[in-house]
């Protein structure tokens, strides 16, 4: 199939057909109607149950067994906000959990529109070692980059060498530039999948009009891979987030991140205890994330509803859309 | 009132799931709360030795602050710390309050704590490279060749760490550190079997019992998810040395294990208590974390801990200090303080594990030096039947054997 | 194209792709040339590795992991198409029915994994166990050892749910692109729901499902905690075995020549089976130069 003729609909806009206007023959309309909506509900409830059961249980005045409901009580939330160590993990966790996502972002969709036009002796191995970096496991990739930062930025390692200066030895720095691989790749093929379906008559009419790439980049393309790019960066921060094996084994002295501390005090039981350290890693973020949102739509109101279409939905009028 | 405390502090704590080789229990924080709510009563632990005195038979928490007072003053000066401490280990394996005691005592202000999942992860990132970058440690002891050997620990200074004395003789000059340079016992358990005799009335007090009574139990059986713990069993129950490399010996602990596997419920060592306790799994080779709970639940009473009269595995954890450690003297003074016995003995009630300090024995509530499942009687131990493990699981044959082992859990 | 603005677009892509390209040489390419490395070498008395050169590794592979390879084959395949069919309406419906709300609805899928992931899976235990739902099922139809976990229904749960954003998200991003006047132009010229679906909209959503279900099955293959949580430990896969070489036994020679042939036959599949899919499409790339 050949670019569509018709110019795609500008971003954020949903071209719905109001309902009740459906050809009469279109009987099933309503049965499929009804199947998406309920298929939908009933997978966020089966997303959200393990959820509402680590929740439920945070407020269990046992110490022992989680599941023994004894009564009500906030203390294990006490006991998080008390405990400055898991404070300071929770810290490391938002911390490697952001790094990660900004670079693995923005490293990601360079890449992902550069590719387009790299050459084919470049572009295949590149393609191969996207895939590899998905396939190899975890506990494979911890193990030898750990054996390469040792080798290279360890006690005795090349650069302290060939520099004469003291080790870098591993840190924030090591446990976010191995995590950003898998998440560079993933970020990569969310942005290619969406460039795939793009119009290219959009931005050859555009480079026509204005000439430098990076004005084309910022009004027509970046607006269109928008939703490719965030949907990248709060998986890393997902995956960097709750990383358990590739920190466990790159990360420096007191970089204990959450994941880390709760697999090795799970082996003490699922006491309510780590339940509200989830429940309450669970609540930051989500605070975080509503804060930015709110933040972000004030920023979109403030612009005006043209906001992101920009030049783009312009253009589109223009061609008739 | 301090019967009181006793009493609810060891009932809390007996309930927490345990689980051996350093997991801690979840009762520190119970045994946090009772050590905060005693010595707000007054009597906080100081660091001037008092009364020379200790009263016998002292209730737990309420007298620990008391029982530093009166603890042994270390007679060496200590020299002043770096002010930081790194400590690598299990998690939350040391009493809190403990960890408080230390830093005030010592003017440590810097203390962090970094954990590790098992002895192999532990010896893994350090052979991969990842040391430097902790003082202290608490490796299961028949790492510590392999510790020593990659040069990953080094050898403890004794003239800083005095109250090592009071460590038993039985756990010194063993084959894993017979100069005892490297290591400093921590505590100690055993693997064994564990019954709901509700549900399994035939007599399980041996290995060879056990696989012979499996098929009638055939999947509700779990049992831990540990080499070296599941090649005990069969081992043992043919009468040969839980460390055997013997291609011979091997094989035939093969055929046992494989008659078993399709009986197994579950390899699991997270969970097997909470398997026991629902009913699901009523036989079990387990360590003893999270027994005692079942024990004294009124529900599970029936559940037992039996150490086997073919004989069984014993571990001993270790405090080790890493090589190149960013604060040594610190790191000693730590030593030098967690044997102080009062101090020991608050980890002994903490941790649930046994303690091979002999003054800090005397210290620990009567009730839990009788508890067979965190002390093994004597008896038992000088009869020879506790075999400490050697690490062998770079072992081909016993590798092969595993894995056979694990794929066929459950497969009829 | 003038000359200058040609050697420009190469500077350009060149730029764009240079971070990346760093990124996979250093912590990519090199520590698998590590791996490669160790799996020709011979492991240490404790463990680890210790030079010398022998292919033994190798050899040894073949007899002792066919099985855990079955495992995770099947674990996986079955566990993509899951993903699929339970992934694809949801995609759909967040991209053409939640209106202003989609962006609230994507991150609403990615807000349940900002707790931990074991406890989320010690959760499911508790749902699924003896106190939830498997005694439930179990205390109805009158079996006593009816199970849930412990088998592969639970992991297979598991993985599910641990995966679905990742087939869910290339999805959307694709479908949200798709302009509905197609939809409702071939409805208009007669063909069923079915025709459109299969002719419109699969094809749009097709890079965005080839994209999905690579980082659904791939990842699942070295899934071991899950099948170790919620399978009892009873599912043995190649992830299992793995995490056994290498920790356990600390064999790494053999633990990196299992990688390496895992990485390889894997590498193989996914090439073929995005050519395959591909063969017949005319290529859209786009260039934004």
């Amino acid at each position: 199939m050949s670019a569509p003729a018709t110019p795609a609909a500008p971003l954020g806009s949903s071209r719905e057909v109001p309902r009740g206007k459906r050809p009469a023959r279109d009987r099933s309309g309503t049965l499929v109607e009804f199947w998406l909506r309920s298929h939908t509900w009933l997978v966020y409830a089966f997303l959200y149950l393990p959820i509402l059961v680590v929740v439920v249980f945070s407020f269990n005045s046992t110490s022992t067994r989680v599941t023994n409901w004894e009564g009500f009580s906030l203390r294990w939330y006490e006991n998080v906000f008390t405990d400055k160590a898991i404070q300071r993990n929770l810290i490391n966790s938002l911390t490697v959990g952001f790094f990660t996502a900004v670079i693995s972002t923005v490293v990601g969709t360079m890449a992902a529109l550069g590719i387009q036009r790299a050459p084919k002796w470049f572009r295949m191995p590149f393609d191969a070692l996207t895939y590899v970096s998905l396939i190899v496991p975890e506990i494979v990739i911890a193990l030898s980059t750990l054996v390469f930062f040792a080798v290279t930025i360890g006690r005795g390692g090349l650069v302290s060498t060939i520099t004469g200066g003291p080790e870098i030895g591993l840190g924030y720095h090591t446990v976010v530039s191995a995590l950003a691989v898998f998440n560079i790749s993933l970020v990569l093929l969310l942005v290619q999948a969406r460039l795939s379906n793009m119009d290219r008559t959009h931005i050859e009419a555009s480079f026509d009009l204005y000439g430098t790439p990076w004005r084309t980049f910022w009004q027509i393309t970046f607006p269109q891979l928008l939703p490719a790019i965030v949907a990248g960066f709060l998986l890393s921060f997902t995956f960097s987030f709750d990383d358990y094996i590739i920190t466990s084994f790159v990360h420096g002295t007191n970089q204990t991140t959450i994941p880390l501390y709760v697999f090795s005090a799970l082996r003490k039981g699922v006491t309510p205890a780590t339940n509200a350290v989830a429940a309450v890693m669970l609540f930051v973020t989500l605070a975080i994330l509503l804060v930015g949102q709110f933040l972000l739509s004030r920023q979109a109101r403030r612009a005006g509803t043209a906001g992101a279409a920009g030049v783009a939905g312009m253009i589109v009028e223009q061609q008739g859309g | 009132m301090a019967d009181q405390d006793l009493d609810s502090i060891l009932r809390r704590m007996s309930q927490t799931q345990v689980n051996r080789r350093g997991f801690m229990a979840g009762g520190a924080m119970a045994g946090m709360a009772a050590l905060v709510a005693a010595c707000t009563g007054g009597s906080k632990a100081t660091d001037a030795p008092a009364s020379a005195a200790a009263p016998s038979t002292p209730p737990a928490s309420a007298a620990a602050s008391e029982m530093a007072a009166a603890s042994v003053e270390p007679v060496f000066s200590q020299e002043p710390t770096e002010g930081h401490l790194w400590m690598y280990n299990w998690s939350d394996y040391i009493d809190p309050g403990n960890i408080k005691e230390f830093q005030k005592r010592y003017a440590v202000d810097d203390w962090t704590y970094d954990t590790y999942a098992s002895n192999e992860e532990l010896l893994t990132k350090l052979q991969a490279g990842a040391g430097g970058q902790w003082d202290v440690g608490a490796p299961t002891a028949e790492f510590t060749p392999a510790l020593v050997q990659g040069g990953f620990i080094q050898k403890i200074d004794w003239s800083k760490v005095p109250n090592a004395k009071y460590i038993d003789k039985q756990f010194k000059g063993l084959w894993w550190d017979p100069k005892d340079e490297y290591q400093m016992p921590k505590d100690w358990g055993t693997t064994g079997i564990a019954v709901r005799t509700k549900y399994v009335t035939e007599d399980v007090s041996s290995w060879k019992n056990f696989f012979d009574v499996a098929p009638k139990y055939s999947g509700k059986i779990v049992i831990v998810d540990s080499p070296g713990d599941v090649f005990v069993a069969p081992l043992k129950a043919l009468g040969y040395s839980l460390n055997s490399v013997d291609p011979t010996e091997l094989s035939k602990a093969r055929d046992l294990l494989m008659a078993l596997a399709p009986h197994v419920l579950a390899l699991d060592s997270d969970q097997y208590q909470k398997k026991l306790q629902t009913g699901e799994a009523v036989l079990g080779l387990t360590w003893t974390g999270g027994l005692d709970g079942l024990i004294q639940d009124p529900k599970t009473a029936d559940t037992k801990y039996i150490i086997p009269s073919d004989g069984t595995l014993y571990w001993l954890d270790t405090w080790v200090i890493f090589a190149n450690p960013p604060h040594p003297i610190a790191a000693h003074a730590f030593l030098n303080f967690i044997e102080e016995p009062a101090i020991q003995a608050q980890e002994t009630i903490t941790n649930a594990y046994a303690t091979p300090n002999d003054e800090a024995k005397k210290l620990v509530p009567q009730k839990i030096l009788d508890d067979p499942t965190i002390f093994v009687p004597q008896a038992i131990f000088d009869s020879g039947l506790l075999e400490s493990a050697k690490d062998v699981s770079t072992d081909k044959n016993r590798v092969a054997i595993w894995k056979e082992f694990k794929s066929s859990i459950g497969k009829k | 194209m003038t000359a200058r603005s040609s050697r420009r677009a190469r500077l350009l892509t060149g730029v764009l792709l240079l971070p990346a390209s760093l990124w996979y040489l250093l912590l990519l390419v090199a520590p698998i040339v590590i791996i490669v490395v160790f799996s020709f070498g011979n492991s240490g008395p404790t463990g680890g590795y210790a030079g010398g050169f022998t292919t033994d590794h190798y050899a040894d592979l073949i007899a002792n992991n066919i099985d855990p390879l079955i495992t995770s084959l099947r674990l996986s395949v079955i566990g993509t198409v899951l993903c699929l069919l339970v992934g694809l309406p949801l995609a759909y419906y967040i991209a053409t029915r939640a209106g202003r709300r989609k962006g609230l609805f994507i991150v609403l899928l990615v807000v349940p994994f900002w707790t931990s992931f074991l406890i989320r899976t010690y959760a499911w235990l508790t749902i699924l166990g003896p106190e939830g739902l498997g005694g439930f099922i179990g205390g109805i139809t009158g079996d006593d050892s009816f199970r849930i976990l412990g088998t592969d229904w639970a992991v297979q749960l598991g993985l599910v749910y641990g995966y679905l954003p990742l087939m869910v998200f290339p999805l959307y991003v694709t479908l949200e692109r798709m302009d509905r006047t197609l939809v409702e132009a071939s409805k208009d010229l007669g063909a069923g729901r079915w025709a459109t679906f299969r002719q419109i909209t699969l094809p749009i959503a097709l890079p965005g499902l080839i994209t999905g279900s690579i980082l659904v099955f791939i990842p699942m293959m070295g899934e071991y905690v899950i099948p170790n949580i919620l399978g009892y430990g009873r599912v043995f896969t190649v992830g299992s075995s793995l995490v056994l070489t290498f920790l356990e036994s600390r064999d790494w020679p053999g633990g990196s020549a299992q990688a390496v042939v895992l990485v390889a036959i894997m590498l193989v599949s996914v090439t073929f089976y995005v050519w395959f899919i591909n063969r017949g499409r005319r290529g859209r790339d786009v260039s934004i130069l």
